[in-house]
C-alpha cells in the first residue's frame, strides 16, 4: 500500500480499479446502521487515506462536460426504421422491381414496338416463348407490362416530387406570411371545391390528352394537399421564439423559411411524398380507365383498363398488371407509415 | 436536535426571528416525527429506464422514511429524479421505466411487488397525487362537479345525492366560492388558479393518507402560488395527511416543509428539518445551491454560481456525483460513493466532509446572512445607479405605448398608456404576472411586435412604425433580445456556428469566412463556452448552456440595448446564478443597458437599478429598486411584494398575504394620472389615491 503513495492527482482520470480486494470486504450498499465503519478499498488502492482526504484541483471543464447528450434524431429515426423489417423488405423489392423493368427489356424475345397480328398471335397463355403471354393485339405482353411499369413508376415519381415540391413551398409562404393567408386560403377554397376529376376532363378533352399535359394538371392539382398540410405545420413553429430571434437579427423570409422552418418539416415531406406516389399510381389508373389519357403509350393504367374489357377471356393480362400495381402500393404504405413511425420522437426509446 | 444546531441558528439572529420561531416549532416536529414509525418507507429504491437503447439509471439506491402529518420537500433540479421517485410511489413510473431493486414499504405491503390490480386499493384513495399542470390533468369536457363526484363516488362509496353534497363541500373546503354554480361549470371557465384549487379538491376528495404534491404551483403566478400553498397548508392540518412536495423553489420550501430532502442525480443526498438545512446545511451541493440564491446576494458583486451543469445519467457516475461541480471537493469525492452520516438524529447527508478525517468547511457568508436577514433588507444602499447621474443619458423612450391584438370585437389592448425612459448603462426591470403584457412591451420595443399607438424612441430617432430600412438596420444592430425559454430559443437543426452568426450572415458584418469565425469563437468564450462547441447541434447541450449560446448570438451584433425576456426563469436553480453572474459582467465589459423583463420579484431586486411593476397591460408604480421595496405605494404592488418567497423558513412562514383587489379603485368619476409622487418615483392613481400615498410617505 505504502509503495503507491507517489500517485499524482492526474492519475485519478482513470482510476486504476483493484481487482484482488476480496468481495467482502467492498461495501456496496451505504450502511445507515454504521457509516462510520466503512471500508473504501477500491480508494485506499489508489492512494493513502491522508491524501484521500485532502481538497483536489478543480477542473472547470470538466463541470461543463458532464451534461452532454449524444442524442442524433436522424440517426435515431435511421435506427427506427430499419427495425420495421417489413418496410425494408418492402422498399428493396421496390427497387429490385425498378432494377428488373430496365433489365427485363433487354432480357425479353421481343420488342415492345412488335408489330400488331391479331389473327395469330392474340391471347396466347404464357409459355416458353410469350413468358407473359400476348395481348387482343397479337404483341408480346412481358415487354409491354415492364415497359408499362416503368412509365408509370417514372410519371409517378415525377409528378409526386413536383406536386409536394410546389405544395411544400407554397405551404411554407402561406403559413408564414399572415398578409397571403387570405389570398392562399381562398384560392384553395376555389380549386378544392370542384371536383378534380372535372377539371381533368376538361383539360383532357380542350388541351389534349398526351402524357405530359396530364402529368402537368395532376401536378397543378395535386399540391393543394400537401400546401395545407405544410401550411398547418408552419403554425405550429411560426411564432417559435427561435423565429422571433432570426426575426430580431433581421434575417430575410426565404432564410427563415428555409433554415428555420423546413428543416423541421423534412419527415412530413417524405411522409407524404411516399404516399403521394401510390396515390398517383392510382390516379393515372382512374384516369386511363376513364378514357381521359392517352392510350398509344402504355401504363400500367392503359393495360389495367385494357385488360378488365377482355378479363374473362384472357385472366392473366389483368393479373399481371394488378399484382405489380398493388405491390408498388403496398411497398409506399408501408415505408411511409414505418418512417412517420419513425420520425416521431416518442418513439425514440 | 443537537446543540451545536440551534447554537449556530440563534447565534446571528434577531428578537423578531426569535418571535418567528416560537410560532414554527421544528423542534418539536422533530421530536413527533423521531417518536413515530415511518408510514411509508422506501429502502434502496434503484429505477432504471431504457431509451433509445440506452440504460438510464434515474435513481440510484435511494431511501426515504415518511411520517404521519408532516410535509416533506423533495428539492432538486430537473433530471435528478425527484419526480421520478415519488412516482414510484403511486406506480405511474412511465412505460419505459422500472424499479429493478428496493423496496417501498407501506401498511405492511412492497408496492413495488403490486400489481395493477392491487394498486387500485392505494393509488387515488390512500396515495394522491397533484401534478404540475392542472389543464392537462382535467378532463375538458366533464364539468368539474362530476370529475370530483367521481373520484368520491369510486373511492369512498356515496351515491347521488349524498355525493353531490360531498362535492359541494370539498369545493367549499378548497377556497372555490359558490360551489353549486361552479359544480356545473367546466374547466375552461375556471382561471389557472382555480383550476389548481380543482385538481386539489379531486386529488383529497377521497381523504388520502398521503397526498404528493408535483411542482403544483410552477405554472402559477406569485400571488397565486401563495394563495395554493396556504391552502394546502391548510388542508393537510384539517385532515392530517402527509404531503410529500416536489418543487425546485427553495422559497416554496421553506414555505411548505417541516423536512426537506435534497436529491442530485437520482440520490437523496442530505435530508433533515427544515431549519437544519436552510441554517445549516452540511453537503455542498445544499450549500452552494441556498447562496447561489439571488435574494442573498448582494448587488453589484457576483453571486456564488454553481459551475457548469447536472450530470447527464446515462455515463456512469462515480463517487459523489456533485463533485466535478464542487469547488472545494474532496479526493475521495471522485473515487468512492460518500456514505450516509449522522449530523443530528433528523439530519443525514452523503458527504465525506462529514467524516471525521476530512478538513472542516466554514458555512458560505450568503447562508450566515440568511440566517441573520429577518426581511429583505436592502443589500447596498449606496449603489450608484445610472439614472442618478446628472448627465444620465435617455437610450430609450416609451411614450403612450398601446398594444392591440386582433381587430374588431375580438380586440384586446395587451398593452396602455406604457411611459419610460431607459437611461444609458442601467437595468430596467419591468415585473408582472403572466398576461400582464410586459413580454409584449419588449417586443413591441425591438419592433417584434406592432406599436398599435404610440412611439418609441432610441437615442431621440422614432423607431416604432414605418422606418427607413437605413434606420431598421440600425435598430437591429443596435437593440437585440434574450428569450426566455432556452429549448425554444434556439433552432435545433442549425449548428451552434449558424445559429450564432446569422445576425453576421445578414448584414454581411465580416470581411471573409476566417473573420465570421474569428467571431463566432470570440463571442462563445465571451459567454464561457468552449470555442470547439460551434460544430455541434443545440440539443448536445444542457439549458444553462443553451441560454448561453442565445446571449452569444445577441452580442455578436455588438449592441447597445438588450431586452432580456425572462432570461432566467425556465433555468435550474444552479444555473441562475451564472446567467445573472454572465449578463452583469457583460454590462460592466460592454457597457451594456438591459430591459430586464421578470415575474420573479427577488430576482430582480438583485439585479435592477429601476423596476416598473406592470398590471394587466398599464405601468403601477416606477420606482429604483431599493425604494420600492421599501414604500410600495400601490396596493399591486404591495401584494405583489408580500407574495414574494423567502427562503428563511421562519420569515417565509409568519408572512403575512396581501390580496389585490382591483375594485379598491374608484376610476368613474376622478380617473387615474401617472404621477411622480418622490423624485424618480411614479405611481397610477387618482387625486384621493396619490394623497393617502403622499400620506403614508409623510410628505
Amino acid at each position: 500500500m505504502k509503495k503507491e503513495v507517489k500517485k499524482s492527482v492526474q492519475e485519478l482520470e482513470s482510476p486504476v480499479v483493484d481487482l484482488k480486494v476480496k468481495p467482502g470486504d467492498v461495501d456496496t450498499e451505504p450502511d445507515l446502521e454504521r457509516p462510520m465503519g466503512r471500508k473504501y478499498p477500491q480508494a485506499r488502492s489508489i492512494m493513502p487515506e491522508k491524501q484521500l482526504f485532502e481538497f483536489a484541483e478543480y477542473k472547470p471543464q470538466d463541470a461543463e462536460r458532464i451534461g452532454y447528450s449524444n442524442y442524433s434524431y436522424w440517426k435515431s429515426v435511421w435506427a427506427n426504421f430499419l427495425k420495421k423489417k417489413s418496410a425494408v423488405v418492402m422498399a428493396c423489392v421496390f427497387v429490385l422491381l425498378f432494377i428488373f423493368t430496365f433489365v427485363a427489356s433487354a432480357i425479353g424475345k421481343y420488342d415492345i414496338h412488335m408489330a400488331p397480328d391479331p389473327t395469330n398471335r392474340a391471347f396466347i397463355f404464357p409459355n416458353g416463348e410469350f413468358w407473359f403471354g400476348t395481348n387482343s393485339i397479337g404483341q408480346d405482353y412481358w415487354a409491354q407490362v415492364w415497359y408499362a411499369t416503368r412509365a408509370s413508376i417514372l410519371l409517378a415519381v415525377t409528378v409526386s416530387v413536383c406536386q409536394v415540391a410546389l405544395g411544400v413551398i407554397i405551404g411554407l409562404v402561406w403559413g408564414y406570411v399572415r398578409k397571403l393567408d387570405r389570398f392562399f386560403t381562398e384560392l384553395y377554397n376555389l380549386i378544392d371545391n370542384i371536383p378534380t376529376i372535372i377539371y381533368m376532363t376538361l383539360i383532357a378533352l380542350m388541351v389534349g390528352k398526351s402524357m405530359l399535359t396530364m402529368g402537368i394538371a395532376m401536378v397543378g392539382f395535386g399540391w393543394l394537399a400537401t400546401a395545407r398540410n405544410v401550411r398547418n405545420l408552419v403554425f405550429m413553429y411560426r411564432d417559435r421564439e427561435y423565429n422571433l430571434a432570426s426575426r430580431c437579427l433581421g434575417t430575410k423570409l426565404h432564410r427563415i423559411l428555409f433554415r428555420n422552418i423546413f428543416p423541421y418539416l423534412v419527415s412530413v415531406i417524405i411522409l407524404r411524398l411516399a404516399l403521394a406516389i401510390p396515390g398517383t399510381i392510382a390516379y393515372e389508373t382512374t384516369l386511363t380507365y376513364l378514357g381521359l389519357m392517352d392510350i398509344m403509350v402504355p401504363s400500367l393504367g392503359n393495360l389495367l383498363a385494357a385488360a378488365r374489357a377482355i378479363f374473362p377471356r384472357a385472366a392473366y393480362t389483368l393479373w399481371f398488371p394488378a399484382t405489380i400495381v398493388s405491390v408498388i402500393t403496398i411497398t409506399f404504405y408501408l415505408v411511409g407509415n414505418a418512417f412517420s413511425d419513425a420520425c416521431d420522437p416518442r418513439n425514440h426509446v | 436536535m443537537s446543540d451545536r444546531t440551534a447554537e449556530a441558528i440563534s447565534a446571528g439572529m434577531s428578537a423578531q426571528i426569535e418571535e418567528m420561531r416560537k410560532n414554527v416549532d421544528f423542534e418539536a416536529k422533530a421530536r413527533k416525527i423521531l417518536s413515530q414509525k415511518p408510514l411509508l418507507s422506501a429502502r434502496n429504491v434503484v429505477v432504471t429506464f431504457s431509451l433509445r437503447g440506452n440504460k438510464l439509471t434515474a435513481i440510484r439506491r435511494t431511501s426515504l422514511d415518511l411520517y404521519e402529518g408532516e410535509t416533506l420537500a423533495i428539492v432538486g433540479e430537473s433530471g435528478s429524479g425527484k419526480s421520478v421517485f415519488t412516482k414510484c410511489f403511486v406506480g405511474m413510473l412511465d412505460k419505459n421505466g422500472s424499479i429493478t431493486s428496493g423496496s417501498i414499504m407501506y401498511e405492511g405491503q412492497d408496492l413495488t411487488q403490486l400489481n395493477e390490480k392491487g394498486w387500485l386499493n392505494i393509488r387515488g384513495k390512500k396515495i394522491a397525487m397533484v401534478t404540475q399542470d392542472p389543464m392537462t390533468s382535467l378532463n375538458p369536457l366533464k364539468t368539474i362537479g362530476k370529475q370530483i363526484q367521481e373520484s368520491v363516488e369510486l373511492h369512498r362509496g356515496m351515491k347521488g345525492k349524498e355525493a353531490r353534497e360531498e362535492v359541494y363541500r370539498i369545493l367549499e373546503a378548497v377556497g372555490i366560492p359558490d360551489p353549486k354554480r361552479r359544480y356545473r361549470q367546466y374547466p375552461h371557465e375556471f382561471s389557472g388558479g382555480m383550476r389548481q384549487r380543482v385538481v386539489i379538491a379531486i386529488a383529497v376528495a377521497c381523504r388520502p393518507q398521503i397526498l404528493i404534491c408535483d411542482e403544483p404551483t410552477t405554472a402559477l403566478d406569485v400571488t397565486i402560488q401563495a394563495q395554493i400553498l396556504d391552502l394546502i397548508r391548510r388542508l393537510q392540518k384539517e385532515q392530517n395527511m402527509s404531503i410529500i412536495y416536489i418543487t425546485h423553489d427553495l422559497g416554496v420550501v421553506a414555505n411548505v416543509a417541516d423536512r426537506v430532502a435534497v436529491m442530485y442525480a437520482g440520490q437523496i443526498i442530505e435530508i433533515g428539518m427544515a431549519n437544519e438545512v436552510f441554517f445549516h446545511p452540511l453537503h455542498p451541493y445544499t450549500c452552494a445551491l441556498l447562496s447561489a440564491l439571488p435574494q442573498l446576494g448582494v448587488k453589484g458583486e457576483k453571486l456564488p454560481a454553481i459551475d457548469g451543469t447536472p450530470p447527464n445519467l446515462f455515463n456512469k457516475i462515480e463517487g459523489d456525483a456533485f463533485a466535478p461541480r464542487n469547488r472545494r471537493a474532496l479526493n475521495i469525492d471522485f473515487l468512492e460513493e460518500p456514505p450516509s452520516y449522522e449530523a443530528t438524529a433528523t439530519h443525514m447527508v452523503k458527504s465525506w466532509l462529514q467524516d471525521p478525517r476530512a478538513p472542516k468547511v466554514e458555512l458560505p457568508t450568503a447562508i450566515q446572512r440568511l440566517a441573520e436577514k429577518t426581511e429583505n433588507k436592502g443589500t447596498d444602499p449606496n449603489a450608484k445607479h445610472p439614472h442618478m447621474d446628472p448627465n444620465r443619458e435617455t437610450l430609450i423612450e416609451v411614450k403612450d405605448l398601446q398594444v392591440t391584438f386582433g381587430s374588431g370585437r375580438k380586440k384586446f389592448v395587451a398593452v396602455d398608456h406604457v411611459n419610460f425612459e431607459i437611461y444609458k448603462g442601467e437595468t430596467f426591470a419591468l415585473v408582472g404576472e403572466s398576461g400582464s403584457g410586459k413580454t409584449t412591451i419588449g417586443r413591441a420595443i425591438v419592433r417584434i411586435n406592432p406599436v398599435t399607438n404610440g412611439e418609441v424612441f432610441f437615442r431621440g430617432e422614432k423607431v416604432s412604425g414605418k422606418i427607413s430600412k437605413e434606420m431598421d438596420e440600425k435598430v437591429i444592430r443596435s437593440m437585440q433580445m434574450i428569450f426566455q425559454d432556452p429549448m425554444a430559443s434556439l433552432n435545433e437543426r442549425a449548428k451552434v456556428d449558424y445559429i450564432v452568426s446569422e445576425g453576421l450572415i445578414n448584414y454581411h458584418l465580416y470581411k471573409d469566412e476566417h473573420e465570421r469565425q474569428d467571431k463566432v469563437q470570440k463571442a462563445l468564450s465571451e459567454v464561457g463556452l468552449l470555442p470547439e462547441f460551434s460544430s455541434r447541434f443545440p440539443h448536445e447541450f444542457s439549458g444553462g448552456q443553451r441560454q448561453r449560446i442565445g446571449i452569444a448570438r445577441s452580442l455578436i451584433m455588438e449592441p447597445q440595448f438588450i431586452v432580456a425576456d425572462e432570461p432566467i426563469s425556465a433555468l435550474d436553480v444552479s444555473i441562475r446564478a451564472q446567467v445573472l453572474n454572465l449578463l452583469n459582467d457583460l454590462k460592466k465589459s460592454r457597457g451594456l443597458t438591459y430591459l430586464f423583463i421578470a415575474h420573479d420579484l427577488s430576482v430582480v431586486r438583485f439585479i435592477s437599478d429601476r423596476i416598473a411593476v406592470i398590471h394587466k397591460g398599464r405601468i403601477v408604480e416606477l420606482a429604483e429598486a431599493e425604494e420600492l421595496f421599501f414604500h410600495p405605494l400601490h396596493p399591486y404592488t404591495k401584494a405583489l411584494l408580500s407574495a414574494v418567497p423567502n427562503p428563511n423558513p421562519y420569515v417565509e412562514r409568519n408572512k403575512k398575504l396581501l390580496v389585490y383587489d382591483p375594485s379598491v379603485h374608484h376610476y368613474e368619476n376622478d380617473a387615474p394620472v401617472w404621477t411622480e409622487i418622490l423624485p424618480d418615483h411614479f405611481v397610477y392613481g387618482n387625486e384621493p389615491e396619490l394623497d393617502g400615498y403622499r400620506k403614508e410617505l409623510n410628505l
